[in-house]
């Protein structure tokens, strides 16, 4: 009776923990932005993009930055990109100040530029071959990100995949953009 | 007559195939240790074939149910002199084969294992994989507790793509690890996938896992990303890794071997 029990009980758990993992991978809303609390230093980030020129974060300030870490075998960044260039039309519209900067993680410009005639994301790659700004950033997983206000301050950060057009993300980067 | 002469004959040769590709994978024999809880574990050995090493492998504690590699591997270390021993912790505990079960597999059952394998007389290792490294980690933490002074018994332990962390990664904090993290002393090594973003906490990782006394090296295997093994759309490097994933194996002895006193 016990063993019947107990077989019982693994099943459920074995149903339940597979209804967990499809209702995870079928959506990418599970991550939402949370707020950065206190004076957080934001790190210098000057790298070469894919196209060949360099950028330097701090000549974007006066807009709102997304900046991303990323890498091509990392499937929720790859389902969510277009998303990302969603939201870019979106507030382009709108006249929000706005830019996103994809850093890659560590991979080779040749690796990048497939998953980039693919995908087609409209918005800048930069390339961190050697992972420095990985490190700087603090940034153990992908896709992390960071949304910086127009002074240049982390104010929301962001782990996981999620539907970046969304009504909350597009309003949360409308407000940043309009304390300036 | 014709008919069931060819019924016989067919129902022999499925048997045959069947008792074959058993055979390719099975274990030289079956022990089973009871703990102090009155579970009974049953551990799949491998007995060395050919010139024997004095190093004896306590491997894939909780395969999840999908130990076909974990099983070649096995059989290729025995092959190569290796014994090696793969207890089946999760049916020992009647717990279902999912990830979410590793927490809750008592320590006790895995050190008793490692006391019964240091027994034999050769220098005993451990090797876990993904999540199940919190366990080999809190087990191999209890028997040192136990066995103060007498650790070197202990060889070490080889941690394929470690994932210790104890709440999801956030972006710009440096990960918080699970309770076993920095307990132990005997070297271990971390395996990584070059291709997964957890490579870039390999260092933090390990400068944890030395905060108990461990030595702890870490090797990036090119090519590949995490859980290389028990992926089901593996790419050709990863299928060329697991093939030879005795040889990783073998290699990472060599290196515990260096610090093992």
């Amino acid at each position: 009776m016990n063993v019947l029990a107990n077989t019982l009980k693994a099943t459920i758990k074995n149903i339940v923990f597979a209804s967990v993992v499809f209702a995870l991978s079928s959506s990418l809303q599970a991550a939402e932005l949370k707020k950065v609390e206190g004076d957080v230093a934001t790190p210098a980030l000057k790298l070469e993009s894919l196209k060949g020129d360099i950028l330097d974060l701090k000549d974007e300030a006066g807009k709102v930055v997304l900046v991303q870490f990323w890498a091509t075998y990392c499937t929720p960044c790859r389902v969510e990109m277009p998303s990302m260039n969603n939201l870019i039309k979106k507030l382009e519209a709108e006249k929000v100040p706005f830019k996103i900067i994809a850093v890659n993680m560590g991979e080779t410009k040749e690796e990048v530029q497939k998953f980039v005639d693919e995908v087609k994301p409209e918005f800048t790659i930069l390339m961190d071959e050697k992972g420095e700004n990985v490190q700087a950033w603090n940034v153990f997983a992908a896709p992390s990100n960071f949304v910086i206000d127009t002074k240049g301050k982390i104010r929301y950060t962001l782990y996981g995949g999620v539907e970046w057009d969304s009504e909350e993300i597009t309003k949360a980067i409308q407000d940043l953009a309009a304390e300036s | 007559m014709n008919q069931s002469f060819s019924n016989i004959r067919s129902t022999l040769i499925l048997v045959l195939i069947l008792l074959s590709s058993f055979s390719l994978h099975a274990s030289d024999e079956i022990k089973s240790i009871t703990t102090t809880d009155d579970s009974e574990i049953d551990i799949r050995i491998f007995m060395p074939k050919g010139k024997h090493s004095n190093k004896l492998l306590i491997g894939f504690a909780c395969d999840q149910g999908s130990s076909t590699a974990e099983e070649k591997t096995s059989q290729s270390l025995a092959d190569d002199g290796i014994e090696v021993w793969m207890p089946d912790m999760l049916s020992a505990y009647m717990l279902p084969k999912v990830r979410s079960s590793l927490s809750d597999i008592p320590t006790d059952g895995l050190v008793k294992i490692i006391e019964e394998a240091i027994k034999i007389k050769k220098e005993v290792y451990l090797v876990a994989s993904g999540p199940d490294t919190e366990l080999v980690l809190r087990a191999i933490a209890d028997w040192e507790k136990n066995h103060a002074g007498s650790d070197n018994l202990l060889g070490g332990a080889i941690l394929m793509f470690p994932r210790l962390n104890k709440s999801k990664p956030e972006p710009g904090k440096a990960p918080e690890y699970q309770d076993a993290v920095g307990k132990t002393k005997s070297p271990l090594i971390v395996l990584e996938g070059e291709r997964t973003p957890n490579r870039w906490g390999v260092g933090h990782l390990t400068n944890s896992l030395k905060k108990g006394g461990s030595t702890v090296y870490a090797k990036l295997i090119p090519d590949v990303r995490g859980y290389f093994f028990k992926r089901n759309d593996p790419n050709v490097p990863e299928d060329l890794v697991t093939s030879q994933m005795s040889g990783l194996v073998k290699a990472s002895l060599f290196f515990l071997g260096k610090t093992h006193k």
